[in-house]
Parts: structure tokens; C-alpha cells; sequence
């Protein structure tokens, strides 16, 4: 498997984009297709502060609840009110149209508690053996 | 449990090879999922899915008296059943709860009963208990013999020239001895998912052909393995009881509204009394069926509460693709709370959310 090399992602199988001061946040192709069909999803407020690998939120498959942890701090600026309506976006399109929320920037050398795309790589093929 | 006391059953290379997600289950590790869960739940809804349920009990009763026997040991009528009839059923404790809900199919030369996977062992000592001088006799074929089931509006079609039994005229509750792609197989037309379709107990050994020859030869007319994950959504929606949620060694038949399966009129059954002083006395907890009003879903363990108190907790939750989305449940409240059409709130995750006690089943499959 091999990932967009655009991004950075965390051990919890979140993505980030960076761009600017701005961070897109969203779950790997590997985390949605781990969950299964997802029914909803439960995102941080617009304007709350999250921190770095902090719970922000819920993501339900059929099956069962899993927690949403954010790779990066700041202040939401946006969440993806689309999911609202169509969860199973997550499932369709994990890099694109099935972000999560953005978030502004508050610590930009935290970034380097990320993995880069072949460091995540590796850790999938771990986790899937 | 550790990973060596997992069991696996006789399709368990055929899982694999389909690329399964397995989990265990009951001691077996099943397949909770091929393609998908809402995938496979609209094959079965609209076309067919295959699921291999060779994980649960199949138990061989033999001898005059199994009817008599088995009366006293169940709260549904077993004496009355025709031959090649099936019939569900009901194991209690002497306090009314449930030891575990069961099918009996009435054979020409032995009785079959099918329990749980997660009961098996505990219902074959419970039997072994009490045949004392019955001069019934048991043979355990659980692990060994397989059990797949074809479920969805196409599995008569499907069945068509694949075995030699007519099987559109077979009833529902109802099997047939016979041979499925030469195997010999009870086939009977009952299930767990509210769609028409059959139950094929075969020979471990015969499970694979069967199972690789339904899949390849019936693909182009839309049957798909199905797993777990979508049995559970199929039967909520069809409302019927999985044990562990909505029955239990605390949840008796009469608090699950089971009571049509019990039959207050046979003389003697264990947890009869029990079961009387609760129908009387109608002031138990019991199980309603629930539709949340938002895309929430309730989920088990969560609490339930009616104008602001506790009524009780959920026992199962699952988005409901048959209710267009929808998310539905099962809650175990007071009396109050269990009437259809009252309001109340299910607490998810700090936060309280409204929902309906609506009549079950939620789904009715079309006539």
C-alpha cells in the first residue's frame, strides 16, 4: 500500500495536510476500511481548542464506536458538515471528499511527531500481519 | 480464551480465501464481514446471501419419548409438532430466565436440535442433566457438522436444480430430507434474518463443495457470502431476539414478549411458576423496540430514561438500512416506558437524545 505523499499521519491512522498554518484532518484509506461501513461521525466544534492526540470525537461503523483523535493542536476552523448527511463520503473518499475538520496551527514543529507516508506505510504492514 | 482454543469450522479455508474479516465467536472464528456489512445486508434483502453458521450447536435426540421429555424441559409445545416440523423453543432457569432459545426439527427417525453457539456447551451438559432415565439418547454433532444458510427473495430460485426437493413448496417451519449438489442434507426453510430461505445442514465434510458450488454457479444471480455482521443488522430489523441482548438467564421469554412461545396450558415445564407470577403480576421490565429520532445510534449498555428517570438500558443497536437509515433498538425499561408511541431519551456519550418505543417487528419483508 502506499500513501498520498503529501501527507503526514499519526499511529491512530489519522491524516493531516498542511497547508500554510492551516491543517486538513482526515482517517486513512487503511483506518476506514479497518471500521467497515460508517454510519456517523461525531466531530470537534467549530472554534473549540483541541491538542495534539487528544480525543475530538467519535467515528461509528455497523459494529461498533471508535474514538477520532486529532495529530495536531489548534482551533477548529472548519468540520466536514457534509458527513452529516453522507458518513459512508469517509469510506468512499478517506484523502478527499471524506475530511474531517481543519484546524489552525497553534504548535507547527509538533508536526514532527508525525510519520511520513513510508514510516506509515511500514506501520500498516505491521498491523496488518 | 487464547488463540489455540479458537476453533474453526469446516468453511473456514473458504473464508479466507474470500478475504473475511474473522473474529471469534461462540469459540469459532467467523466471519463477521466479506464485502461489507451494509453490502451484504442488501443481498439478502434483495437477492441472496450465503452464511456459514457452523458454529452453532446441532444436537441429535433420539427416542419415543424426546416429545415428552423435551416438554418439560421448554416452555413451547414440542408433543404437537407434525413430522419434518420446526419449531422454535425456549430453555429456562427455574426463575423464568432463559437458558437459551433454541430450534427443534422433528425428523422422521431422530429429533435435531440447534442451540446458540455461546450456549452449546452449557446447553449440552444442561441436557446430559436431565435425561436421567428418559431413556432419550444424545449425540452432540456440534463442531462436526456444518450448517449453511441461503437467505433473501431469490434462494428459491437459487435452490432450483441444485437439490433434488422441491423447495417452493416446502413451508415455512418446515424441512426436508434430500441431497443438496449430491450431498445428503436436512434442508429446512427457516432462518434468522426475516427473509424467505433455507437451512442446509450437512455433513462437515460435504461443506465446502457446497458452499464453493452455491457461491460460483449462483454469483451471476446475486448471491454473495454474507457474515455475522449483517445476520445482526437482518434480524433486528426482522425483530428477533439474539441471545445474550434481548433473552438471558435474567431475561425471561415473557419480559423478551415471547410469550406466544409459551405455552401456560402444558402441565409441568421448568421455570413455569416463575414465568406465571410474572405474566400476572405484568409489572417486569421488558424489551421494547426503539427509533431514534437522529442519526445517533444507540448502542448496547446505554442509558435509557423517561421524563428525566432511568428507565432502563439498551440491548441492541444497529443502523437499520430497511428504515431508510434509520437507527434502531432494543431497551430493557419499566412497563411505562415499553408502550408504543412514548418518548424517551437515550443517553449517548454525556448527552441525552430522543427517541420512540415502536412495535417490532421494524421490518416485514413484502408478501
Amino acid at each position: 500500500m502506499s500513501q498520498p505523499q503529501e501527507l503526514l499521519f499519526s499511529k491512530e491512522h489519522e491524516w493531516v495536510k498542511v497547508d500554510g498554518d492551516v491543517a486538513t484532518v482526515g482517517i486513512t484509506d487503511y483506518a476506514q476500511n479497518s471500521l467497515g461501513d460508517i454510519v456517523y461521525v461525531e466531530l470537534p466544534k467549530v472554534g473549540s481548542t483541541i491538542n495534539q492526540f487528544g480525543n475530538t470525537g467519535v467515528i461509528e461503523s455497523v459494529k461498533a464506536v471508535s474514538d477520532l483523535f486529532t495529530p495536531v493542536s489548534g482551533e477548529v476552523l472548519e468540520v466536514n458538515t457534509g458527513l452529516e448527511t453522507d458518513p459512508a463520503l469517509v469510506n468512499r473518499e478517506p484523502f478527499g471528499g471524506g475530511w474531517l475538520f481543519k484546524v489552525k496551527l497553534s504548535k507547527a514543529n509538533e508536526t514532527s511527531h508525525l510519520l511520513a507516508p513510508e514510516s506509515y506505510d511500514q506501520l500498516v504492514a505491521e498491523e496488518g500481519r | 480464551m487464547t488463540t489455540a482454543h479458537i476453533k474453526r469450522t469446516a468453511l473456514y479455508d473458504q473464508h479466507v480465501a474470500l478475504g473475511a474479516r474473522l473474529i471469534p465467536f461462540g469459540g469459532f472464528n467467523m466471519p463477521v464481514q466479506y464485502g461489507g456489512i451494509l453490502k451484504e445486508h442488501d443481498a439478502v434483502r434483495h437477492r441472496a446471501g450465503l452464511f456459514d453458521l457452523s458454529h452453532m450447536g446441532q444436537f441429535i435426540l433420539k427416542g419415543e419419548n424426546v416429545p415428552q421429555w423435551a416438554e418439560e424441559l421448554t416452555v413451547n409445545a414440542v408433543s404437537t409438532m407434525k413430522p419434518m416440523q420446526a419449531r422454535y423453543n425456549i430453555f429456562c432457569n427455574d426463575r423464568g430466565g432463559a437458558h437459551d432459545d433454541v430450534i427443534f426439527y422433528r425428523l422422521p427417525d431422530r429429533w435435531l436440535l440447534v442451540v446458540n453457539a455461546s450456549n452449546a456447551e452449557k446447553m449440552w451438559n444442561h441436557l446430559n442433566v436431565h435425561v436421567g432415565g428418559s431413556g432419550v439418547k444424545l449425540t452432540s454433532l456440534h463442531g462436526h457438522n456444518a450448517l449453511i444458510a441461503i437467505q433473501g427473495p431469490k434462494s428459491v430460485e437459487m435452490m432450483k436444480g441444485v437439490t433434488d426437493c422441491e423447495l417452493g413448496d416446502l413451508k415455512y417451519y418446515f424441512c426436508t430430507e434430500g441431497a443438496v449438489y449430491g450431498k445428503r442434507a436436512v434442508i429446512a426453510r427457516t432462518g434468522y434474518t426475516g427473509e424467505d430461505g433455507f437451512e442446509l445442514f450437512l455433513d462437515g465434510a460435504d461443506a465446502s463443495e457446497v458452499w464453493q458450488r452455491l457461491l460460483r454457479e449462483k454469483e451471476a444471480d446475486g448471491l454473495e457470502p454474507a457474515g455475522l455482521g449483517a445476520r445482526d443488522v437482518l434480524r433486528l430489523e426482522a425483530g428477533m431476539p439474539l441471545y445474550g441482548h434481548e433473552l438471558t438467564e435474567e431475561i425471561s421469554p415473557v419480559a423478551a414478549g415471547l410469550q406466544w412461545a409459551v405455552k401456560f396450558a402444558k402441565p409441568e415445564f421448568i421455570g413455569k411458576e416463575a414465568l406465571e407470577e410474572q405474566a400476572r403480576g405484568d409489572r417486569y421490565p421488558r424489551i421494547a423496540g426503539i427509533v431514534m429520532d437522529g442519526k445517533v445510534p444507540a448502542r448496547e449498555g446505554y442509558s435509557v430514561f423517561l421524563d428525566g428517570a432511568v428507565a432502563g438500558e439498551i440491548r441492541s443497536g444497529s443502523v437499520a438500512p430497511s428504515l431508510g437509515g434509520k437507527n434502531i433498538a432494543t431497551a430493557l425499561v419499566g412497563k411505562e416506558a415499553a408502550v408504543p408511541g412514548t418518548r424517551l431519551q437515550v443517553e449517548v456519550r454525556g448527552s441525552r437524545h430522543g427517541a420512540t418505543v415502536a412495535e417490532q417487528p421494524f421490518y416485514k419483508r413484502p408478501k
